[in-house]
């Protein structure tokens, strides 16, 4: 009857306290699932047709974009309608290294990473200050600005102007059997995979803590002795570095640049990418980045005249039906029905 | 006396975790009755079922009328004033605005000047104050504010929740004591969330306690205040 | 020198417009919190909806009335359909839900009038409204300057705009005043959605009227509801005038750039208050305690 038999009863109850068996048997769940994940993923450029290889190759490479996104407004709280913008940033860079300056694609990478770092950071600075909706125009200042300085006649011989720049397909590395497509899946892979383990690092430690701690909450977080502007403003950088190395990979496998595909529009199908996937979780970048590459298109196939409005209905649906996205969609079914708390007897 | 609140076997629920699990009690017309209780045990919840802001079930009855089927917007309207924890207050707006906005379902324009006016005389600070935004309020002011606007409404319940948090000993004393006169002078009753037992005991007439979503002790405060085991063994002094 | 001062009408002028739309974004932010990013395809829509009411006999007057009506109930009933079911979920997913409603409107409008553009009659007679520049300048002036004073009349001294700014300020207590928040909302939606239809067809004779008319405009109201503050609607007038003469006057006075920059030089002065004043520069400071 008392408080302290009550709780030691409930305390009885809690699945850690029944030994370790719960804990080992999800872990034991999600590397059985990732290894099959990953070894479909092997497979699947043998089994496809060329096309799709590239819808799949294109499909990891906005999932990158959108784990970028992820961290910074889904970890760290920092809306951004700019990530067009990094994404341009880095496709350009991969571009122009490569056509003008012959740099091996396999260098545009890291160079397109560390060139978009410092974009990031850099805007991240006087963003600072700004919060949701007033960041959200800044950022989307960033959006329209870009496609419009990248047309720019001054910067013409570097950019190509309004008709862009066309990029020489790699190939595969001597020897090994692939067609550059089937490789260029497997690089993207690779790329994908690393890029993917570095975020769930970064969350899993003291740093992800640090961002979700001002995402929820900065007073506390500033009160606790985290430094919020430089984490903010790193974060941005750490964003700005993963769209712009998914910029610079689907620059290389479009095999082309032109200013008007990186607007506005674009910033939002990488939102709504997000969303879908399911914000603050890492995993939703692949459901997030399927569904803005497939879904346009299905919409198209169901009626060609109102295919907006098709999409349109479906996010609406989507979003009804599933507010949290994939994520939380997936987290509410996999949460077992909670035992009744009424483990105490009445007084 | 007439029975004002009949509850009876309420649950209540945040989301699927259940906060209450089936409590009963009684409220006379005109009296003062405290919920005390550790901090989770239950009885912001339990005014928060009252007031309707989260999923209940069982029976609430003011005046013999249910209220189960009722939304908050229109419980407030059948005469349930609802001073929820934090007070509350619209920040933003003055101090007179938010009397105002506690009036704001009534059209009788004199009797709402004339209340504001009774306010004022039970709180005159807030009368000094009274076209500065509320959220530069003080604590205790913010408490007078809130109560006041509770009072706008011309309730026949005033649900009270934890009043004296976060208030220095003496303002409380002074906010207590303006409660007693409300209830004596206007009539009207008062529901009382309370963690700090001491005073809530002083002006209450009964006292239930609640421990973890139930009733584990009811009876009048003066039985509660001169039981000096109950009073250690549940309200630790 | 005339060649400024008719940049700084024209501004005014469309000023005016980006004016409207920003209160109705300012309306819909004091009613539930967010900025309506389909602000501009709804208004588009009521435009063409009053468009097809001329089509089918009748007057400009009449269609004006009918089309702002129509918009305050399908701007109540979008609110009930689709935001009421997120309300208490996530920003981002509402954010989303916007991005869905505007594809939506911008599709059905394209597919139910197609995309050419459509001469549209304007409320001031024949003449263009930057025909005789000082005139009919004035006049935008005059209705921009109107909405917000009865906005401002109506949120400052009735009870209903009182209940709704108190609604969208702290939803709970107002419920524990009797407030139906819920009905504020839907309200806040049905007046937007009509200031929203007045500017379409304020801007509809000037750009012509096609599904994607609104589109740059849109941009600017935003822009100029954020830099007014978006909790004032006068702030909401102030950025819309500022932004007009903004972008006409970037347009000529720095070169290189030309028109092309427009929208991102007014962005970038923009941005630039917002680093110094970060919610804008007509906000309320909140004072907040800890």
């Amino acid at each position: 009857m008392t408080g302290i038999e009550d709780t030691a009863s409930r305390f009885r109850e809690l699945p850690f306290s029944r030994g370790k068996s719960r804990v080992d048997r999800d872990r034991l769940l999600r590397i059985a699932t990732a290894t099959g994940l990953l070894g479909v993923a092997v497979a699947l450029p043998f089994a496809l047709h060329t096309f799709f290889i590239f819808q799949t190759t294109m499909v990891l490479i906005y999932a990158i974009a959108i784990i970028g996104l992820n961290l910074l407004t889904g970890f760290n709280g920092q809306l951004s309608l700019g990530h067009a913008a990094f994404y341009a940033i880095g496709a350009y860079t991969a571009a122009i290294l490569m056509e003008k300056f012959g740099v091996s694609y396999v260098w545009a990478l890291p160079a397109a990473a560390v060139i978009c770092f410092v974009f990031g950071f850099l805007f991240g600075l006087p963003a600072l200050r700004l919060e949701g909706v007033y960041l959200a125009l800044a950022t989307f200042a960033l959006s329209v600005a870009t496609p419009q300085i990248l047309k720019l006649s001054i910067f013409e011989n570097w950019t190509g102007g309004v008709q862009g720049l066309v990029i020489v397909k790699p190939d595969a590395p001597a020897g090994l059997p692939l067609t550059s497509d089937q490789w260029l899946y497997f690089f993207t892979l690779a790329v994908t995979a690393a890029m993917y383990a570095l975020a769930k690092n970064l969350i899993r430690t003291r740093t992800g803590r640090a961002l979700m701690a001002i995402r929820d909450n900065p007073l506390a977080a500033r009160s606790m002795g985290i430094n919020n502007a430089i984490y903010k403003a790193v974060t941005f950088g750490v964003s700005g570095l993963y769209t712009g190395i998914a910029g610079a990979l689907g620059a290389i496998v479009v095999q082309f640049v032109a200013p008007d595909s990186f607007t506005i529009y674009m910033s939002v199908a990488l939102l709504v990418g997000l969303v879908v996937g399911g914000v603050g979780w890492l995993p939703g970048a692949f459901f997030g980045g399927a569904f803005i590459l497939l879904v346009p298109n299905v919409a198209e196939q169901f009626s060609k005249g109102l295919s907006g409005a098709t999409y349109g209905l479906m996010l609406i649906l989507l979003m009804l039906v599933m507010p949290g996205g994939f994520g939380g969609f997936l987290r509410l079914i996999s949460m077992a029905p909670k035992p009744s708390s009424a483990t105490t007897k009445a007084p | 006396m007439t029975k004002l609140l009949e509850v009876r076997d309420l649950h209540a629920f945040y989301g699927r975790t259940a906060a209450l699990h089936g409590i009963s009690f009684d409220m006379d017309q005109g009296s003062v009755t405290a919920l005390l209780g550790a901090n989770g045990a239950g009885k912001t919840t339990t005014l928060r079922a009252i007031s309707g802001m989260i999923k209940r079930t069982g029976e609430i009855r003011l005046r013999d009328r249910s209220l189960m089927k009722t939304l908050t917007e229109d419980i407030v309207r059948i005469g349930v004033a609802h001073v929820p924890a934090g007070r509350g207050t619209f920040l933003k707006q003055t101090v007179e605005d938010n009397l105002r906005l506690g009036a704001i379902t009534r059209h009788d324009k004199a009797g709402i000047a004339a209340d504001v006016e009774m306010v004022y005389g039970y709180f005159p600070i807030l009368k000094e104050r009274r076209t500065q935004p509320a959220g530069l309020l003080s604590g205790g002011e913010q408490q007078m504010l809130a109560v006041g606007r509770a009072l706008m409404l011309r309730p026949k319940l005033l649900l009270l929740d934890e009043p004296s948090f976060g208030l220095a000993p003496l303002i409380v004393r002074e906010i207590f004591s303006i409660l007693r006169r409300l209830n004596k002078e206007e009539k009207v009753s008062i529901l009382l969330v309370e963690q700090n037992a001491s005073i809530a005991l002083e002006l209450a007439d009964h006292a239930y306690l609640i421990e973890t979503g139930r009733i584990v002790f009811a009876g009048c405060a003066s039985d509660i205040r001169n039981n000096e085991q109950l009073r250690r063994s549940y309200l630790g002094y | 020198m005339e060649l400024l001062w008719q940049q700084v009408a024209a501004g005014f002028a469309s000023g005016a417009i980006y004016a409207c739309i920003a209160l109705a974004l300012v309306m819909i932010y004091q009613a539930i919190g967010h900025v309506n990013f389909a602000q501009g395809e709804m208004a588009m829509f009521s435009t063409f909806l009053a468009w097809q009411l001329m089509q089918w006999g009748f007057s400009y007057w009449i269609a004006f009335i009918g089309a702002v009506g129509i918009s305050f109930a399908a701007g109540i009933v979008i609110d009930r359909l689709i935001f009421k079911p997120v309300r208490a979920g996530p920003v981002l997913t509402q954010i989303i839900m916007f991005v869905g409603l505007l594809t939506v409107i911008n599709s059905v409008a394209g597919f139910i009038w197609d995309f050419t553009s459509k001469p549209f009659p304007s409320p001031f007679g024949a003449n263009p409204l930057f025909g005789s520049w000082l005139i009919s300048t004035h006049q935008a002036v005059m209705i921009a300057v109107t909405f917000m004073l009865l906005l401002y009349g109506f949120f400052r001294y009735t009870r209903v705009g009182l209940a709704m700014q108190s609604a969208a300020e702290n939803p709970a207590s107002a419920k524990l005043v009797g407030i139906r928040v819920e009905w504020m909302i839907a309200l806040g939606w049905g007046m937007a959605a009509s200031i929203g239809a007045v500017a379409g067809l304020l801007i509809a004779p000037i750009v012509f009227l096609e599904p994607n008319m609104m589109l740059g405009i849109l941009l600017y109201g935003f822009a100029a509801a954020v830099l007014g503050g978006l909790s004032s609607p006068g702030g909401a007038v102030f950025g819309g005038f500022a932004v007009g003469i903004i972008e006409n006057l970037s347009g000529i006075f720095i070169p290189v750039v030309g028109a092309e920059m427009k929208l991102t030089i007014a962005l970038l002065i923009i941005i630039s208050v917002l680093v110094i004043k970060p919610t804008g520069l007509f906000s309320v400071n909140q004072a907040e305690r800890v």
